[in-house]
């Protein structure tokens, strides 16, 4: 039996010393029928408990008052009217109130999920009537929040929401009964519940990482139900579960905005809608489950900005399904608590760094952890520049693993004599995954798969992988310009596949038995005037793949062991939008007529898209901030002997090694480093030119000399023709792709040394004592299609 | 230690497989392996390197100049290798040029039958870099060189120019360039 219980109940009410009104005043009022409460009310409660098949979610120290002196009553009136319709109407005003709560437990747990506390004030309008519609009850609600502050607390450390204001609008809710596989519940009907929240910003420690506003319409409808998913038998039981279906209405004002020192990640005009079915709340013995059967959904946006107010990056569509695949669910298993790794299960590589970043924390340390189980059987992603569609197709994933979150102190800037920060620590156990991508979809949604992806792989955006990711992450307030956010983490996937370059079927260039452990350190993410921009203070990593397979991930023909060590100081990325504008491609000219004559192709490519600039400044060998010796080298080795499974054994095998490259700004290694290793990518969706590579029928019967240009037939992009001179209309309707501008340049890069190493002698030998290569400026138009 | 086989169909066949080339209409029936087909073009330094724009100046010698119509060079990238400590520096120097393509194609398909029987004995994936069928050049050039250090700003630096190669045109490219592993990994 679900049991709420209140265990220690302290309060102080007062009305606020009403005085009689004189009988001259009564006669001067007309029409002011109802009653007005004025309450000066504060409260302590030692615990709210919500038990379940006998497990209980405690709610511990609940306080209100005045902000000042929580133990001091605040103010609420509430006028409480019976309109001429019969609808019963309370309005309420609430003076500047405090909340806290001292804790959440679950069945008496040591740890506690952390410390809340909101202060506010605001005013509301509830009206309620009677249904015509077979509800029990119909009415609306209006509410604003003003000057509200929202903290979150653990271990002294805090994240806290400044004044936050809120208004919300709902034109018509009904409440009624809700029927479903025989079980009886609560509907909830919404509609125009319109809303608009902002903060004056998100804090860590007080400082800024930014504001945050928004503004949207919804409509919908819940259905709200006695029963959870499961007890402590294993069968259902009590609990809560939920359906429910909400549209985002279409309207060009919907937003939300992420304001860092005065630039906006902004996106507006966008709707979409979401359904959950079976969503479950049950308290267990030691965490809430939360689970759902399925949550399926779309959503678009038609205008995106980053930093630059004016040139949007282009529209994006989203379509998903999460719902049981594979094997895997969608559960969620939250433990008050920081539930700390068994470390010595922990790969070495990670372990140390798992050690420290959860030192000084234990059994009775507040925090949120989780136990997660994910499954996205299904999204379709879509990209829209100029008009242009690519979808990102079959995006799959599943995956388990444990997460904790806490606030604390961190060194940001690795140096003793400086103050610590407050940070949010988030921690990744154990995570058990899979993703795939089967394609791309260029002009429609329903075009043939092809491949492309292959051009995002300078993004590290790989078509599939699976992982074993262990990770933590510190996250700072205050990037390179003051606001924006410091990342801090050390990463290791181990185990992992990774495809680099795959069909829908899973078939291509693996990189597989990878173990790749990345060190993070002062990644500082800022929103500039014209962009995104990340500067990354220090970065180590190695890669190891254990072999790099042709074909199938598990038998495919393997190259061999390949190696890659990084290590950088002062790299940048930044995001921008606008992609490559008008370019010139097989010939250097500045419009169109001098293009042509030159021998080339002019293609304008909009205003819409995305370009990404990458430095990296890779640093000569030398300490990290950790202490550990880290340099840049490639290494490949095969011929590698095997041990009693079969399995090839590392450092055994022939290697050829190029050790320790690095760049400079040109006078070499003891130069600065300012310029690093540069590439930049200008990226938009656009048609171009494709081919015929052989006269004679294609794979689809369509027939065609060699040269020719694919044509499709129309804007439905399904059926197409082999056109040798196309007309200017026929332009249009060449085949979509990405069409990608790169430039890569650098100014000094150095390899100290290539070197061949065979098993049998300790030390490699040098076959080349060095490798200097300067002043690299290389420039690329690569649009990639399909193959014909 | 293994050995990448390159193969060029139709010019060049591997002993270990003999594989014998698709012919186009063959090429044309294999589906469902995903795959890219590139168009563009490839430049490098049309107008200068970046040591031109803001580069040092050391012993007597200065990178910046202005690259955009001169024959400068410096204007073009510079590779040096050293084969020995102590040793010289073997030099591809002033490099640039323009190559221009349509229809080069990646993608990675299995074989396991044609190749007049040896496709069914090989049995395995390749990665295809399918040629396209023309490559234009345009004014690419380089010059190799000898030096006695690295980088033209090092103290005491010395570099005989030997020839320079410059191509203008365009090469007719046919056939797929397949790579794929084999021997022990």
């Amino acid at each position: 039996m679900k049991k709420i219980i209140i265990l220690t109940f302290v309060s102080s009410f007062s009305h606020a010393g009403l005085v009689p009104i004189s009988d001259t005043e009564m006669e001067s009022i007309s029409g002011q029928a109802g009653v007005t409460l004025e309450t000066t009310s504060a409260f302590e409660i030692g615990e709210v408990s919500y038990t379940e098949d006998g497990n209980s979610l405690q709610v511990r120290d609940i306080k209100s008052g005045l902000p000042s002196d929580i133990t001091q009553g605040s103010l609420s009136t509430q006028v409480i009217d019976v309109q001429a319709d019969g609808t019963l109407q309370i309005a309420t005003e609430v003076s500047p109130t405090r909340l806290t709560i001292g804790g959440l437990h679950i069945n008496n747990s040591t740890a506690s999920a952390g410390q809340f506390r909101l202060d506010y004030s605001g005013s509301s309008l509830l009206r309620l009537g009677g249904s015509d519609s077979g509800n029990y009850l119909e009415g609306s609600f209006q509410t604003a929040i003003n000057d509200a502050e929202l903290v979150w607390t653990t271990n002294g450390s805090a994240l806290s929401f400044d004044d936050i204001g809120y208004n919300a609008n709902i034109t018509r809710l009904g409440i009624g009964e809700a029927t479903d596989a025989g079980r009886t519940g609560l509907n909830f009907d919404l509609d125009e519940f319109s809303y608009s929240f902002s903060t004056g910003g998100m804090k860590l420690g007080g400082v800024s990482l930014g504001t945050l506003a928004g503004e949207l319409a919804l409509s919908g409808n819940a259905q709200l139900f006695a029963g959870g998913r499961i007890d402590s038998d294993g069968n259902g039981g009590e609990g809560i579960s939920l359906n429910a279906s909400i549209n985002i209405l279409e309207d060009p004002t919907n937003f939300v905005r992420f304001t860092d020192d005065g630039n906006d990640l902004f996106m507006g005009d966008f709707n979409g809608s979401l359904n959950v079915d079976n969503l479950t709340f049950d308290v267990m013995s030691d965490h809430l489950l939360v689970g759902f059967d399925e949550l399926s959904g779309s959503f678009n946006a038609d205008r995106i900005l980053i930093g630059d107010v004016v040139n949007p990056v282009g529209a994006i569509q989203l379509d998903f399904r999460l719902a049981d695949a594979n094997g895997y669910s969608n559960r969620w298993k939250l433990y008050p608590g920081i539930r700390q790794p068994v470390f010595n299960s922990l790969p070495v590589a990670i372990r140390s760094y798992s050690q420290s970043f959860y030192s000084g924390l234990g059994a009775g340390s507040d925090g949120l952890s989780a136990s997660v189980e994910w499954s996205l059987a299904n999204a379709e992603a879509a990209y829209i520049d100029n008009g242009r569609i690519v979808v990102v197709s079959g995006i799959e994933s599943f995956g388990r693993g444990d997460l904790t979150l806490d606030m604390r102190q961190f060194d940001h800037d690795n140096n003793a004599s400086t103050a610590t920060k407050t940070a949010i620590a988030f921690g990744m156990n154990r995570f058990q995954g899979s993703y795939s991508i089967d394609g791309l979809r260029v002009g429609n949604k329903t075009a043939p798969i092809q491949g492309g992806a292959e051009l995002l792989l300078s993004l590290e955006v790989f078509q599939a992988m699976d992982f074993n990711l262990d990770g933590y992450t510190l996250v700072t307030a205050g990037g390179e310009s003051g606001g924006g956010i410091q990342i801090d983490g050390d990463y290791l996937f181990s185990d992992t596949n990774i495809g680099l370059s795959i069909d829908e079927n899973g078939q291509g260039v693996w990189a597989t038995g990878v173990n790749y452990d990345i060190h993070l350190r002062e990644f500082q993410i800022d929103v500039s005037p014209s962009g995104l921009s990340i500067n990354r203070g220090e970065q180590w990593s190695t890669m190891d793949i254990a072999n790099m397979r042709w074909g199938d991930k598990t038998s495919g023909r393997s190259l061999g062991r390949i190696v890659l060590e990084r290590f950088e100081k002062g790299s940048s990325l930044t995001i921008n939008p606008g992609g490559a504008g008008t370019v010139c491609v097989g010939a250097n000219a500045s419009n169109a007529s001098a293009c042509g004559a030159a021998g080339g192709r002019w293609e304008d490519r909009g205003n819409e898209g995305l370009t990404v600039a990458l430095k990296a400044a890779f640093a000569p060998e030398g300490l990290t901030s950790d202490g550990t010796i880290a340099r840049n080298r490639l290494t490949w080795e095969n011929n590698r002997s095997t041990d009693a499974n079969g399995d090839p054994v590392n450092g055994s095998g022939t290697q050829i090694i190029l050790d320790s490259y690095s760049t400079n700004d040109g006078l070499g290694p003891t130069d600065s480093n300012n310029y690093g290793f540069q590439a930049n990518l200008n990226i938009d969706v656009f048609e171009t030119k494709v081919a015929k590579k052989f006269s004679g029928t294609d794979d689809n019967g369509v027939n065609g000399n060699q040269g020719d240009e694919l044509i499709y037939d129309d804007s439905s992009r399904t059926t197409y023709t082999y056109v040798a001179s196309p007309s200017n209309a026929q332009k249009n309707l060449r085949p979509l792709g990405f069409a990608v501008q790169g430039n890569v340049s650098f100014k000094d890069f150095q390899i100290d040394q290539v070197q061949l190493k065979h098993p049998d002698v300790t030390a490699p030998q040098t076959v080349f004592s060095g490798v200097v290569m300067q002043n690299l400026n290389m420039t690329t138009n690569l649009t990639a299609t399909p193959i014909r | 230690m293994k050995k990448l086989l390159i193969l060029f169909l139709g010019g060049f066949c591997s002993a270990a497989y003999s594989l014998e080339p698709m012919t186009a209409e063959d090429m044309g029936q294999v589906t469902g392996q995903g795959g890219v087909y590139l168009s563009g073009d490839l430049t490098i330094n049309e107008n200068g390197g970046p040591l031109n724009a803001d580069g040092p100046s050391a012993n007597g010698y200065s990178w910046q100049t202005n690259c955009s119509s001169s024959t400068d060079k410096r204007c073009g990238a510079r590779i040096a290798l050293n084969t020995g400590t102590g040793r010289g520096w073997f030099v591809l120097d002033n490099i640039k040029g323009r190559f221009s393509f349509e229809g080069l194609t990646l993608r990675t398909r299995k074989i396991d039958s044609g190749f007049n029987g040896d496709g069914a004995t090989f049995n395995g994936d390749v990665f295809e870099i399918g040629l396209p069928n023309t490559l234009d050049f345009e004014d690419t050039s380089f010059t190799i060189a000898n030096s006695n250090t690295p980088r033209p700003t090092d103290s005491g630096f010395r570099q005989t120019d030997i020839l320079t190669v410059e191509t203008n045109g365009q090469a007719n490219l046919q056939g797929n360039l397949l790579i794929f592993p084999t021997g022990n990994p």
